[in-house]
């Protein structure tokens, strides 16, 4: 096949993908502002009604037009964990204190220890504190010690450029989308958990209902229509931001150009798109 | 219901994920298998390929013992996926920077060639029999036959070429499907553990010794069974090349982890207080001390006496018995230990044993005893047995 | 070739063709049409329907709340510290993964029930926030909540939509008066309050000096109508028009008594005298932190007592006041009331 035959073929790929995305799209977005708010008997009026919001215009979402990226800032995390119950929430991820797709982390140093004592919301202390796994806390485990210095850092799948789970995935399915997100085809996944030890930073898990890897898509299904991801949407202090580097005035792109972030492990060579400020020397 | 799965207890701090263990038990047993393909093929080749004369009496029996293995290599990987039945999406869409990807066409390919290698080794029996035997068994054989009782000298040479030439192909083969699974833990940098380039040439090598030990025992065993005497010189070969390749294995593991320490990249307080605690008896004494260490010193004592006879044999098997028992503790350490050690570096976790379930410690117990009953049975299909061959064609 | 030889190569080439037919088959169209994927699988991932409504979903029906909540501390846009709706009642769609599902916070999802899920326990629902714990950061405000609280819920005292917003408090409606036509009307006051509105422990009267005026024409207006009574305040209320009430506060008011400076050792001990509630609102130097409550300094120890005494036994009414006092024993009450007569004003 020559160049220019390859190309034609390629593109005309595109265009019936994404015929299908905009179709996708418009059908979930009719779903949101009727269906799944309102009962099902006020379903056939609220597509009548002229008061009722107006569905915004189904607009094909075309994945080469972005390059989405996430950042946090650790100065504001006020531990309060709601991005960890929204995302539980929103993506259905099993109940429990074992499967995560983005959970937050707490360094505490006391005074005259040299390493911080980290815990996570799915520690058993932290556990009883909140009384159930489905609920989660930070207990107030230290209130009677001498704290140094202390901080929370949230995290999640890091998107990241090289990512080593594609790498290993014998299948293709799991893959890295052309707007930079790292996502799952559940339908094709085998299950073999390569990817699962070969995440450096604990990002995947085994989801045990449906027998497949499970992750964080940046939920991918509400950036593609628009919205903020469910973790970036509760934040009550905007430690977590989200966005469109192509977008000069996108907030990750002010939030990239007014500090000096870093990433986690950077010397795996994964590359990745969660930018951090605030982080500390223990944090990995 | 049934709990989905066994969360891991932990201690320091541990990804919240890190908790469910991706690989258990399946996952010991399925290198272990391969490496005792490997090994038993290598023993194999050292007859066909290299024309070791000593090794004629095992040659065909570790030909047959590596195709029963080889044939069960797969189940504890089908065992352990979570779609098994999507299994095949790694063959028809294989991602080829994944090592994943390989094992269907490294397998594939290996179960073939020793598939095609044990028809050609055992044509003149199948033939023989196809020839002979009515009824159900017959009809066995004459499917195998092809259709074709040629046993003219001509094809007789045309098979030995075919035999030589899987041979030859089998080495790099046998080698590289378990150099691969080296690769596969060896090639992941999430985990310091695994992380080595070491690690492919140390599953080979601990590969090696497994199978060569697998058929010491067996060779032993089945002589015993069969309450035919053993073949001293045989079994003295297999403890030659056993003795130099538990050498050099002990030689690798010692320089890896000697690397690990000395290089002590982040991480290492967590690998050292394991080593030290957790790992000290099942590491430094059944793998290393009970399972490598004595044997080479029970061999060393052996040849340098120059002790012969059944004090030999005895002798060699216990070797042999012993380097099992490293083998399968090496990978133990390696593939539960490797995941015991929190990815964060600041804590460790503990394997939930499981007895029952899909990846129990029964499953996997049963996996690795099924080969060696197929093993039963396929010595009474294609007996491997010099003597009894040589009793059957007369 | 040997015949054997033959038929081998010719089933694998067989074998080889079945394979290779069968892998076309089933691998799926869309595979490598962008990359190692289907192609397909992001449209499938993009499909799923988004639980998180935003704030904006609620507006429609919830109008009242999403007003105070828009104009609260909860939503400070200039800072980036806004409280979304469901992050208090949760997502707003979707459905919960686990049908019948209560959360422990939030109650049924909505709307699963058709409702708006109502925390019901403001001090797990705030605290999550608002909890004093190590590596909460320090601009965050956070309380130890047994001490800001003791055993009652936040929307005691907090409007949970605008949290900054009291329940009960008084809103200042009285218009500022003339001070000295009060001073003019406020002779008989002297008798029991004091010449300059400073009690003391021989006088029946609080001390007025400096007092909120808000808190003193709601009271005074309260004797006049009847809603509190005394048998002299009821009197003396009957004898003065809105107009007097509004320049006699002022004049009350703008009288200046010292008070003796907040400092952190005062926290330690009204938590020690049970007040550290108290403080919230009336400060550890009885120099209440807002003019929607009264100050205590300078107040005699009977005087709170009775106070909280008449709060507790329905004589007087305030909806915060009342269920703290009822939540007080006689002792604890004469601990506090011991505790904010020694906060002085002179």
């Amino acid at each position: 096949m020559d160049e220019k035959e390859k190309l034609e073929k390629q593109q005309a790929g595109r265009r019936a993908f994404l015929g299908c995305l905009g179709g996708a799209v418009a059908g979930g977005a009719v779903a949101v502002t009727a269906g799944s708010v309102l009962p099902k008997q006020a379903l056939a009026a609220a597509a009548t009604t002229p008061e009722s919001p107006p569905a915004p215009a189904a607009k094909a979402y075309d994945p080469t037009k972005h390059k989405w990226a996430f950042g946090v800032d650790a100065t504001k995390c006020i531990g309060c964990l709601r991005c960890v119950e929204a995302c539980k929430l929103e993506n259905e991820v099993a109940l429990d204190a074992h499967h995560f797709r983005t959970w937050v982390e707490r360094y505490v140093y006391l005074d005259g220890e040299d390493t911080p004592h980290v815990d996570s919301q799915a520690d058993p202390v932290n556990i009883a504190a909140a009384g159930t796994e489905r609920d989660y806390r930070f207990s107030n485990r230290y209130k009677d010690e001498k704290v140094d210095k202390a901080f929370f850092v949230p995290k999640l799948c890091n998107h990241c450029t090289h990512p080593a789970c594609v790498q290993v995935c014998p299948t293709g399915a799991t893959f890295k989308t052309e707007d930079g997100a790292v996502v799952i085809d559940h339908t094709y996944c085998i299950g073999c958990q390569y990817c699962v030890q070969a995440c450096p930073y604990g990002a995947r898990f085994f989801n045990p209902e449906k027998r497949v890897t499970d992750k964080c898509t940046w939920c991918y299904h509400r950036i593609t229509k628009g919205l903020m991801p469910a973790c970036v949407e509760v934040c009550p202090v905007s430690a977590r931001v989200f966005g469109d580097r192509n977008d000069k005035e996108s907030t990750i792109s002010k939030f990239l150009a007014d500090n000096r972030v870093e990433v986690l492990k950077p010397e795996t060579g994964n590359a990745p798109n969660v930018f951090y400020v605030g982080i500390d020397k223990d944090v990995s | 219901m049934e709990a989905l799965f066994t969360p891991a207890a932990f201690t320091g701090y541990t990804y919240p994920n890190e908790t469910v263990f991706p690989w258990g038990v399946l996952i010991v047993v399925y290198p272990y298998l391969t490496g005792l393909v490997a090994g038993a093929f290598t023993v194999s080749s050292l007859y066909q390929v290299f024309g070791m004369q000593r090794f004629k009496p095992v040659a065909h029996f570790a030909l047959l013992a590596s195709w029963c293995l080889m044939l069960f290599v797969p189940t504890p990987l089908l065992l352990h996926l979570g779609h098994p039945e999507r299994a095949f999406n790694a063959v028809f869409t294989p991602h080829w920077t994944s090592a994943m990807a390989m094992f269907g066409y490294f397998a594939g390919f290996y179960i073939l060639l020793l598939t095609l290698e044990t028809w050609f080794v055992f044509r003149p029996h199948i033939v023989h029999q196809a020839q002979t035997l009515k009824g159900l068994p017959g009809l066995f054989y004459r499917v195998l036959t092809l259709g074709s009782y040629d046993l003219s000298e001509k094809a007789m040479r045309y098979d030995s070429k075919w035999i030589f030439a899987l041979a030859v192909t089998g080495i790099p083969a046998a080698h590289g499907l378990h150099g691969y699974v080296g690769f596969l833990f060896g090639s992941l940098k999430s985990r310091e553990w695994w992380s080595s380039d070491l690690m492919p040439v140390i599953f080979l090598f601990s590969a090696i010794i497994s199978g060569t030990s697998l058929l010491i025992v067996l060779y032993v065993l089945s002589c015993k069974l069969r309450r035919v005497p053993v073949d001293v010189d045989c079994v003295k070969g297999m403890g030659y090349t056993l003795w130099g390749f538990v050498m050099f294995t002990l030689l690798l593991e010692g320089v890896e982890f000697a690397n690990i320490v000395y290089k002590g990249r982040e991480g290492i307080d967590m690998i050292m207080l394991f080593v030290s605690t957790r790992l000290l008896i099942p590491f430094f004494v059944v793998q290393i001390a009970i399972g490598a260490a004595t044997p080479i010193l029970i061999l060393s004592f052996l040849f340098w006496r120059g002790v012969a006879g059944k004090a030999l044999v005895t002798g060699i098997t216990v070797a042999g018995c012993l380097v099992l028992i490293n083998v399968i503790m090496m990978r133990f350490n390696v593939v539960i230990g490797g995941q015991e050690i929190a990815k964060t570096g600041k804590g460790l976790l503990y394997y939930p044993w499981e007895l029952l379930g899909r990846e129990g410690v029964l499953a996997a117990a049963s996996v690795l005893i099924a080969p060696f009953l197929l093993m039963l049975l396929m010595v009474r299909v294609f007996p491997p047995w010099e003597d009894e061959t040589k009793a059957l064609s007369h | 070739m040997p015949k054997h030889i033959v038929r081998l190569l010719l089933l694998l080439a067989g074998f080889a063709i079945v394979a290779i037919t069968v892998r076309n088959h089933v691998v799926d169209k869309s595979f490598y049409k962008i990359g190692h994927y289907r192609a397909d699988a992001v449209a499938e991932i993009a499909q799923d329907k988004p639980k998180f409504q935003g704030s904006a979903s609620c507006e429609s029906c919830h109008a009242v709340q999403f007003t105070a909540w828009s104009k609260s501390i909860h939503h400070s846009t200039d800072v980036g510290k806004v409280v979304k709706c469901e992050v208090c009642h949760g997502p707003g769609g979707g459905r919960d993964p686990d049908p019948g599902y209560v959360h422990a916070a939030t109650g049924p999802v909505h709307p699963v029930n058709l409702k708006l899920a109502v925390p019901t326990d403001s001090r797990t629902t705030c605290g999550v926030c608002h909890e004093q714990i190590a590596a909460r950061p320090l601009q965050q405000r956070q309380v130890v909540i047994n001490d800001h609280a003791g055993t009652q819920q936040c929307t005691l005292c907090h409007d949970a939509h605008s949290p900054q917003t009291f329940n009960g408090s008084l809103v200042a409606t009285a218009a500022p008066g003339n001070a000295v036509a009060g001073k003019s009307k406020a002779g008989a006051c002297a008798a029991c309050h004091g010449a300059a509105g400073i009690t003391n422990a021989s006088l029946p009267g609080p001390t007025l000096a400096g007092q909120n005026q808000a808190y003193l024409a709601a009271a005074l207006t309260a004797y006049k109508t009847g809603k509190r009574s005394n048998p002299i305040m009821t009197g003396m209320a009957a004898t003065v028009n809105s107009a007097d009430i509004n320049n006699i506060t002022s004049y009350f008011s703008s009288l200046r008594c010292e008070t003796s400076a907040s400092i952190a050792a005062q926290a330690a001990a009204a938590r020690k005298a049970g007040a550290a509630m108290c403080t919230n609102c009336h400060g550890t130097n009885g120099v209440s932190t807002s003019s929607s409550w009264p100050n205590l300094a300078g107040q005699s120890k009977d005087y709170i007592a009775a106070a909280l005494k008449s709060y507790a036994g329905g004589q007087r009414s305030n909806v915060i006041m009342t269920t703290l006092a009822k939540s007080l024993s006689e002792p604890e009450i004469d601990k506090v009331a011991a505790y904010y007569a020694g906060a002085t004003c002179k």
